[in-house]
């Protein structure tokens, strides 16, 4: 990957530092795409007793249409679930196994290793980062966390869909292919199946709205939009403030350390 | 538009004011029609010629309960009603005179001067009511017993609202349909009087659901959803956990495609009057017919006998009747609210941190690059 991008990208005399391939994002804009047109379908299906529940339904194609705009979308999601699923293994064949096969050195305890190593991964860093965040939130240190590559926020972010859809999806298909579910399981899985779908769903889209959405939009420093999701690429000044860790070794490592700026504050 | 001489811009100005006059006159001349259409009277059975009184819009009084009574027939709404050949009188029999004393309520299982035509006999619905007599809408029990609270149990007009007695109900625009083509064909026989078109707007009306499913849990509804009613007869709030069915949600969202009370309630091709308890081993929702009536031709074809142990009725609040839907829902809101409340406190401490940037209770010595390398390559020892 880093062949293809640049750790630091230079655009009209500043630095922007790599974060996000092609690949990536363009699965993350599959990804809200059909988030957001689930959301759409089903909430007004959730909340059908509020005053704009109908009209948004009728706007999202009504009983005749949404249902099956939002199986479609449904369906998308779960495919890029199983595609995503391939992706990381395939990144984590290339660039953690190859290199210990060559060495002649895969075994139980190097795999695990490696596994543990990849950026998604919470790890103990992530613990004290968390300690720190806290500290210096309650003003008891002036320190603000010194995040690596992935934070722990964007971890959670991360393993919120990751543990959703394998929720959220199968219930949705039991309940879209319900009577074949029936010749099967009990019809009272379906009770729950409904429970599980509506529940999760409405978690994920309250996470989503207010934390994710503070995160990339409503922070003062990012409203109305952070644009890393659409270039790949974070600013300086972003990095500092969010990936401390992550700006100084890449600072370092292209020769740089003599520009690195203080974290500061906010 | 410079180029244009002021002359030709006024003409163009004057013509597009004569189209315009000219399409108002032709709508206005459309909408008189309309109206003459709509106003002219229909030919009613009415012999005694009842609406001569009844015609006026605000023909009304409040009556010795206190109910404000509109005794005003629309015409038109009669006439395309079912009853439009039955006569004033051939229901409204304690009319003697006229102006006449206040009329007792009707009884729908007289027989009327119709004749049935396959028997040849008076018309009646009265083998409606023996059907209903053996519901669980019945009045009696087995013993022939009045149960409790008799005035609970309907009568026919306590779910047969037609139009008649919604006055306002037009605007609905409910109608049966009527093909004129398919007319055409009754007509080239049936050329006298009015029997072909009221023959096949009667078939038409019947082969089809003539009200829509929201309009059928909105009748029950009248009954079951009231909270002193369930109270009296033990029985749970039905409606709103039907709402909250994928069942419910579609019809609340105008599907009719979707079960709706009577679908489950009544034994698939049975008349939708002989409505049983589920403790009755006949009824569609004995535990031993639920599968049969959720897979008959019509909905779930293709389920399994398991579909029968689906809970439609569930209360979400009742732990003791569905306690896997009241601990699941338990947890899920246990959940949500653990990961929102943490995350909402961590923005909010984020945004009243940067109130004060600089301040801090604990002093300690800032930090150079080097040990921020430190401290986050300790991770990366592999």
């Amino acid at each position: 990957m880093s062949d293809r991008y640049p750790k630091i990208n230079y655009r009209n005399g500043k630095r922007f530092f790599f974060r996000f391939s092609l690949m990536q994002r363009v699965q993350h804009i599959i990804l809200f795409s059909c988030v957001i047109t689930l959301g759409l379908t089903g909430f007004p299906q959730r909340y059908y007793n509020e005053a704009w529940a109908e009209p948004l339904f009728t706007f999202m194609g009504g009983i005749e249409m949404a249902p099956q705009i939002h199986r479609a979308a449904g369906v998308v999601l779960i495919c890029l679930f199983f595609f995503h699923t391939g992706y990381w293994m395939y990144l984590f064949y290339r660039n953690k196994l190859k290199p210990l096969i060559k060495e002649r050195n895969l075994g139980p305890g190097t795999f695990f290793k490696a596994f543990m190593s990849m950026e998604m991964m919470p790890n103990a860093k992530d613990g004290r980062d968390i300690v720190q965040m806290f500290k210096y939130l309650l003003y008891l240190s002036p320190k603000p966390p010194q995040y690596d590559r992935i934070c722990w926020k964007e971890k959670f972010d991360y393993f919120a869909p990751y543990w959703g859809i394998p929720i959220l999806g199968p219930a949705g298909l039991a309940l879209w292919f319900r009577d074949e579910f029936t010749q099967i399981f009990p019809g009272w899985l379906l009770n729950a199946f409904y429970i599980m779908h509506t529940d999760e769903a409405l978690l994920a889209g309250l996470f989503l709205f207010f934390v994710h959405w503070y995160n990339v939009h409503y922070a003062p420093e990012k409203f109305p939009l952070g644009t890393v999701f659409l270039t790949g690429y974070l600013s300086e000044a972003d990095m500092i403030h969010e990936h401390y860790a992550e700006y100084v070794e890449t600072m370092t490592e292209q020769g740089l350390a003599h520009e690195i700026k203080p974290q500061g504050h906010h | 538009m410079g180029v244009l001489p002021n002359k030709m811009l006024h003409s163009t100005a004057k013509r597009h004011t004569e189209a315009f006059a000219a399409l108002l006159a032709m709508f206005l001349v459309i909408f008189m029609l309309g109206g003459l259409t709509w106003t002219a009277p229909a030919q009613a059975e009415d012999e005694l010629n009842c609406v001569l009184c009844h015609k006026f819009r605000g023909l009304s009084r409040i009556d010795e309960e206190g109910r404000f009574r509109l005794f005003y027939i629309n015409e038109n709404l009669f006439m395309k009603g079912p009853h439009k050949r039955v006569m004033c009188l051939d229901c409204h029999r304690d009319i003697k005179k006229i102006p006449h004393d206040p009329a007792e309520k009707v009884n729908c299982t007289v027989e009327c001067h119709l004749t049935e035509p396959s028997s040849k006999q008076n018309f009646t619905h009265a083998p409606v009511k023996e059907i209903l007599d053996a519901s669980v809408h019945s009045k009696y029990d087995k013993e022939g017993n009045l149960k409790d609270y008799p005035e609970d149990y309907p009568g026919c007009k306590d779910c047969h609202e037609q139009p008649l007695y919604r006055p306002l109900s037009f605007f609905k625009g409910e109608s049966a349909g009527i093909s004129r083509r398919g007319l055409s064909r009754c007509k080239s026989c049936h050329q006298t009087g009015d029997f072909a078109e009221d023959f096949y707007s009667h078939v038409t009306s019947r082969l089809q659901k003539t009200r829509e499913s929201r309009e059928i849990v909105e009748t029950c509804a009248k009954c079951h959803a009231d909270p002193a009613f369930q109270k009296r007869h033990g029985l749970d709030n039905v409606v709103a956990s039907y709402k909250e069915t994928f069942h419910g949600k579609a019809v609340t969202f105008g599907s009719d495609e979707t079960a709706d009370c009577m679908d489950c309630h009544v034994v698939y091709g049975e008349s939708v009057h002989s409505i049983e308890s589920h403790t009755e081993p006949t009824a569609s929702t004995h535990k031993n017919n639920v599968a049969a009536t959720c897979r008959n031709e019509e909905c779930h074809v293709k389920a399994g006998e398991a579909i029968a142990s689906y809970q439609v009725h569930t209360d979400y609040s009742n732990a003791e009747k569905y306690p896997m839907q009241y601990y699941m829902l338990k947890f899920f809101q246990g959940l949500m609210a653990a990961v929102l409340y943490f995350f909402i406190i961590v923005i909010f401490l984020e945004l009243l941190r940067r109130l004060f940037p600089n301040f801090c209770f604990i002093k300690e010595k800032p930090t150079d690059a080097k040990s921020v390398l430190q401290n986050s390559s300790s991770e990366k020892g592999a």
